[in-house]
């Protein structure tokens, strides 16, 4: 167990090292600032005030740190956050075989099979950190703006009313809700990561995967009632999971049902793509 | 003692096109160094990635220091350090942080032993650098330093000089000989340059098209035996006179004992009747018997007449 932790250790040493690693950190802080000044221009304020005074009043104690914080990442994630997720596990694997790095690890004594367990947990972990940076420095955006304390105020079209958290209460749901964000994008890593284990090229991996969710998106979202029973079907209908954690009582059991379809798929397209990396020749 | 077994392996990548390799055999002994040669597309890299449980055979079995590849890799593989042609490396990281990554799906290796490969391969220096600032030779290095990290019984190696200048080659082949002198190291070295592998190599097998062609010395003849170049006006009688003195007909005319002085055999074969014009040692050029197996020597192969 130690030597697998010192292998995972090293693949996410390497992960870090890697300049482009931070372009990505760099593109999202770049999107949250540009969100940031979305929210908080005039026009967005007043609506906001409007807004807020309907459902909670006192827009001061409301449209707080944690609330623009909440803005700010939901609107990334929207963006950002299947592309990115997309492309780091549909890179990981494939990017090492076409480049030829793969080759010095696989004629080493290691089975595939756990190689593919260290990259899998690779990009999860990478996925995990990444969304952590995302929700800190919305969150230091939104106290610079607001300051600490206040309320926090959560709606979107998904939940079925407006939730009110006090700071400290808003504050872990704000968090816990970061961590369900790297939950729900299993599915994403399991595509991406699949296809990465086919003689595929990393961006063919990760564009496949893009266009699946996009699609999945588009259909889940047709208001007609024919689609009603194939809904629940929809990958990225059940990613609104990471929402449950936002109600006002936290429905867990519908949590961990979702939670446990997401990690369902997402093992599902490790073990496909260790299936067919198994099987796979790679030639010197 | 065979450390490398490859028994009847066949490969066929793709439906209706020839088979990569075609119910190929072939040992190599313990502590010997043996050169595996073929055109492109022979089938050497696939037979490589057989032996290194990358390429998954239809039919065969390989082993190695009797584990076997395909049931028991990763105890066939811990044995094994391998080095490919331009050796890729993560070329943000230094040489040493690559070595360290690799030598983790080894089982790791300690400080010592790292600073001591390190030492060995003459990379001590720029060790610290990033792989992106090192020259070919320096990743040839660093190649050789990472196949000997996990403390290999076997090297396999695929086209390790290409790319390397002469003096590249030259400390190669050098390192190459120290190592079987140093460690006992078994030699699997794939190349298209027939100079180096007659230098450093006791044996050889030529592949062609995926079908073995020849496994033997590197001369062509066995050791303890010399070749001669012989013609004559009667050849079937002198075939046969051949035969009868103990001779072995190979490709440039017969192998006979090297205790059997050039004299005494020329004495005797023209006692049995052979109308001898010409007889002389030969001595067969890894080139020669390259082409003459691989198909593609003119009947006059370019053998070496050592001695008249």
């Amino acid at each position: 167990m130690k030597l697998f932790f010192s292998q995972l250790g090293w693949e996410l040493y390497r992960l870090f090292a890697r300049r482009r690693t931070y372009i990505g950190f760099g593109i999202f802080l770049a999107v949250e600032i540009l969100f940031y000044f979305l929210w908080t221009g005039e026009k967005a304020e007043d609506g906001m005030e409007v807004f807020i005074q309907r459902v909670a009043g006192g827009f001061d104690e409301y449209f707080s740190a944690l609330t623009l914080a909440f803005l700010i990442v939901a609107f990334t994630m929207l963006l950002l956050g299947v592309v990115f997720v997309s492309l780091i596990a549909g890179d990981i694997l494939a990017k090492e075989t076409e480049d030829g790095n793969l080759r010095l690890i696989l004629v080493r004594p290691i089975s595939r099979f756990r190689l593919l367990v260290i990259k899998f947990l690779s990009c999860q972990i990478y996925t995990t950190i990444l969304f952590l940076f995302v929700g800190v420095t919305a969150l230091g955006v939104g106290i610079i703006e607001r300051g600490w304390g206040g309320g926090m105020l959560v709606w979107t079209p998904e939940l079925p009313r407006v939730s009110l958290f006090e700071w400290d209460e808003g504050l872990w749901r704000y968090f816990g809700a970061i961590i369900g964000f790297s939950l729900i994008y299993l599915p994403v890593t399991g595509i991406a990561f699949m296809l990465g284990c086919f003689r595929m090229k990393p961006a063919a991996a990760t564009i496949v995967t893009v266009a699946v969710c996009v699609a999945d998106r588009v259909l889940s979202s047709i208001p007609l009632p024919a689609f009603d029973p194939y809904r629940e079907y929809f990958i990225t209908s059940r990613m609104d999971a990471w929402l449950l954690l936002l109600y006002q009582e936290i429905p867990w059991p519908l949590f961990w049902e979702q939670a446990a379809w997401l990690l369902g798929i997402g093992l599902t397209g490790f073990l496909v793509g260790w299936l067919v990396f198994e099987r796979r020749d790679v030639k010197s | 003692m065979s450390m490398l077994s490859f028994a009847g392996v066949t490969k066929k990548f793709d439906r209706g096109r020839p088979a990569a390799l075609n119910e190929v055999s072939f040992e190599v002994e313990k502590g010997s160094i043996c050169g595996l040669l073929g055109h492109n597309g022979a089938g050497k890299s696939t037979a490589l990635g057989v032996i290194l449980g990358m390429v998954h055979p239809d039919a065969g079995r390989v082993s190695i220091g009797g584990s076997d590849v395909l049931t028991e890799r990763e105890k066939a593989i811990r044995k094994v350090g391998a080095i490919f042609e331009t050796p890729v490396f993560y070329e943000y990281l230094s040489g040493w942080k690559n070595l360290k990554i690799l030598s983790s799906y080894s089982g790791g290796v300690s400080r010592d032993l790292l600073e001591e490969t390190v030492a060995w391969v003459g990379l001590e220096d720029r060790i610290h650098d990033r792989v992106g600032k090192y020259s070919h030779g320096m990743r040839q290095r660093l190649a050789l330093a990472q196949a000997l990290l996990p403390r290999p019984e076997v090297l396999i190696l695929d086209e390790p000089t290409d790319g390397l200048d002469p003096e590249g080659i030259v400390e190669f082949r050098g390192q190459l000989l120290e190592l079987r002198e140093q460690l006992g190291l078994t030699v699997l070295l794939s190349s298209h340059l027939l100079g180096e592998v007659e230098q450093v190599c006791d044996e050889v097998v030529i592949l062609q098209h995926g079908v073995k062609v020849y496994e033997g010395k590197v001369r062509g003849i066995e050791d303890g035996k010399v070749a001669y170049a012989i013609e004559s006006d009667n050849p079937e009688v002198t075939d046969e006179a051949c035969l009868k003195l103990g001779g072995t007909a190979i490709g440039c005319g017969y192998s006979f004992s090297a205790e059997l002085n050039p004299s005494q055999l020329l004495a005797g074969l023209v006692k049995e009747g052979a109308a001898i014009s010409h007889f002389a040692a030969h001595q067969d050029s890894l080139e020669a018997l390259y082409l003459r197996f691989s198909g593609s020597a003119d009947d006059e192969s370019p053998g070496e007449e050592v001695g008249r």
